[in-house]
């Protein structure tokens, strides 16, 4: 049985990409710049595997594994730092993280 | 019996010392009692960067034909061994900097594993050789990093610094992955070698996936080596980070980004030569305009540096665009001075931060030069070493950079980083004016009560090692030179 063709994944693939971007460069909340940026890593996930069935290959599909690993590890991190600045009672608000001037 | 590739230790054993030696750091934070463990983690650490510098030294030695190990995942060759060495020998000085750093104890263990495991990742990717190790070892220094510049969370900024830094990175690297989703779509291959081979036969160079693809890469790569227009994390983070910490990622992230990106381009983009030089080159006097440009208006010894650290990374992207045999040489000889003196300059703010209490600006160094002579005057030779004087390193590398360019045949090129270089003068030679030619009456902060300024024997010897470098590169070109030219010699 055939699935679409790979074009439509790359066209879901880079609209999932875009919105993640979007989402980074005009979200306020930490929170949601960070589930942008995983937006942003799913959507080059689906590239590499659509790609790898596309090819016929496996290696497109380990990358996309050891992907989720990293943004997985990444999410912590960014989730940790919101965590230990909204005990220090920071302004959750990425514009008015201010005390660098930007 | 499964089959798995042949794993040539050896070829990675400066990343393991590293990793071993953050291992040990991190078991000091159960096992070692509580006013041992700066010590405790710093001895570790140095140990760790020097047997990385050992080893990588053993495997550049062994290594005078280049191939791939572990299933052509990673490259061993002298290109990878010397860049490691740089960031190794960067790691080292940024130990004893933080030696002094008055850090609560509570974090100290995780903070010296993290230094070494930052190192371990910038040395792995030195040596990448496919997309998937180079976006592994790329996420592997940078989230020890987005921890590292957060990690004291007493100094006003720290914590700021680090989001900042993990949202801008995380940006980056997402950038980086798409392209290499979309390379991998157009030739099918995640091996540097079988890019390159894919794109000749079947007569890809034009195809729009690929292009799109590699135009991402380069931004990605962009966004680590904080080359413009991808630099705006690059002052806030290196202003709020501890210094040490600036100081390292200044040199070492600097290092593997740039040489990552000689790497790639060269081996994986043969075929697209005419696009990505030209894009580089644009990148390169974006960034010389931007670093320098901003760099005059800076009062804040910290974010003068960052902003200079932007210049500089568009004089070795300079380096890489003349994608030639000189260039390459040029950029592995560049890092060496410019790694020392940008470690040292901020190990010197540091000293001067710990002093006053306050963060560093033009106006409150006046005077410094006269009562440290030792740190001014080391000061004063990073900042002429970063302007390109003669005596340091940064001279003949300015000169091999636009050698390169020249030959290359970008003339133009040029002429813009001598006019950058002429721009730069006026900020450097400020400090040096600060340091030493203002009477301290101009002081506006004076020093913490207490008589004589803290003594750090440590960060001296930091500072001079850094001093060494910075003018030793300048009487050793020769051998420098030679490395630089077999490690080049692996790509050209």
């Amino acid at each position: 049985m055939n699935g679409p063709d790979a074009v439509w994944y790359l066209c879901l693939a880079a609209f999932l990409f875009c919105t993640g971007a979007l989402g980074v460069l005009i979200r306020r909340s930490p929170l949601i710049v960070l589930l942008s940026l995983e937006i942003m890593l799913n959507g080059s996930n689906l590239a590499l595997i659509a790609f790898a069935r596309q090819h016929g290959r496996e290696d497109g599909q380990i990358f996309a594994l050891a992907v989720m690993a990293v943004a997985a590890s990444e999410v912590v991190v960014g989730l940790g730092l919101i965590v230990a600045m909204a005990r220090r009672r920071l302004d959750l608000d990425v514009d008015k993280l201010r005390t660098l001037r930007g | 019996m499964i089959s798995t590739p042949h794993v040539d230790w050896f070829a990675l054993s400066p990343t393991l010392a590293l990793l071993g030696a953050g291992a040990v750091a991190l078991l000091g934070a159960v096992l070692v009692p509580r006013r041992a463990r700066r010590p405790f983690g710093a001895t570790v650490c140095a140990f760790g960067f020097v047997g990385a510098i050992a080893a990588a030294a053993l495997v550049y030695g062994f290594s005078a034909d280049a191939h791939g190990v572990i299933g052509a995942a990673i490259q061993r060759d002298r290109l990878g061994a010397l860049a490691e060495m740089i960031i190794a020998g960067a790691g080292f000085l940024a130990v004893w900097t933080s030696a002094t750093e008055p850090m609560p104890d509570d974090h100290i263990a995780e903070y010296y594993a993290l230094l070494a495991w930052a190192g371990a990742g910038m040395a792995f990717l030195t040596t990448a050789s496919t997309l998937m190790t180079l976006f592994l070892g790329l996420e592997w220094f940078s989230i020890s990093l987005y921890i590292l510049c957060a990690i004291d969370v007493d100094l006003v900024g720290s914590l700021e610094a680090g989001l900042k830094y993990l949202i801008v990175g995380g940006f980056g690297s997402a950038m980086l992955l798409f392209g290499s989703a979309l390379v991998y779509g157009a030739t099918g291959a995640l091996r540097f070698g079988e890019i390159a081979h894919a794109v000749a036969a079947q007569h890809l160079s034009h195809d729009a996936l690929l292009v799109a693809g590699l135009a991402l890469v380069i931004g990605g790569l962009g966004f680590k080596a904080s080359a413009a227009p991808f630099h705006m994390w690059t002052p806030d983070v290196y202003e709020g980070a501890p210094t040490p910490v600036t100081a390292f990622m200044s040199a070492a992230t600097k290092t593997a980004a740039l040489v990552l990106t000689l790497r790639v381009l060269v081996t994986a983009f043969p075929q697209e030569a005419r696009l990505w030089t030209l894009a580089i080159a644009v990148i390169a006097c974006a960034s010389l305009a931007v670093g320098n440009l901003a760099a005059l208006v800076q009062r804040g010894v910290k974010r003068m540096l960052a902003y200079s650290s932007i210049s500089h990374a568009g004089f070795m992207l300079i380096a890489i665009a003349a994608n030639n045999a000189l260039g390459g040489r040029a950029l592995l000889y560049y890092l060496v001075p410019y790694s020392a003196m940008s470690i040292g300059s901020f190990a010197v703010v540091a000293a001067r931060e710990r002093e006053l209490n306050a963060p560093v600006t033009v106006e409150n160094l006046a005077g410094f030069g006269w009562e440290r002579p030792l740190l001014g005057i080391s000061l004063s030779v990073f900042m002429l070493g970063f302007a390109g004087f003669p005596l340091t390193g940064g001279f003949v590398g300015k000169f091999y950079v636009f050698a390169a360019a020249y030959r290359h045949g970008w003339t133009w090129l040029v002429i813009v980083g001598v006019a950058a270089t002429a721009v730069s003068l006026y900020y450097y030679l400020g400090v040096v004016r600060a340091l030493f030619m203002r009477p301290s009456a101009e002081l506006q902060l004076a020093p913490v009560a207490g008589g004589s300024p803290p003594s750090e024997r440590l960060l001296q010897t930091a500072v001079t090692g850094a001093l060494v470098v910075t003018v030793g590169s300048f009487f050793a070109v020769q051998p420098l030179i030679e490395g630089a030219k077999h490690a080049a010699g692996v790509l050209f």
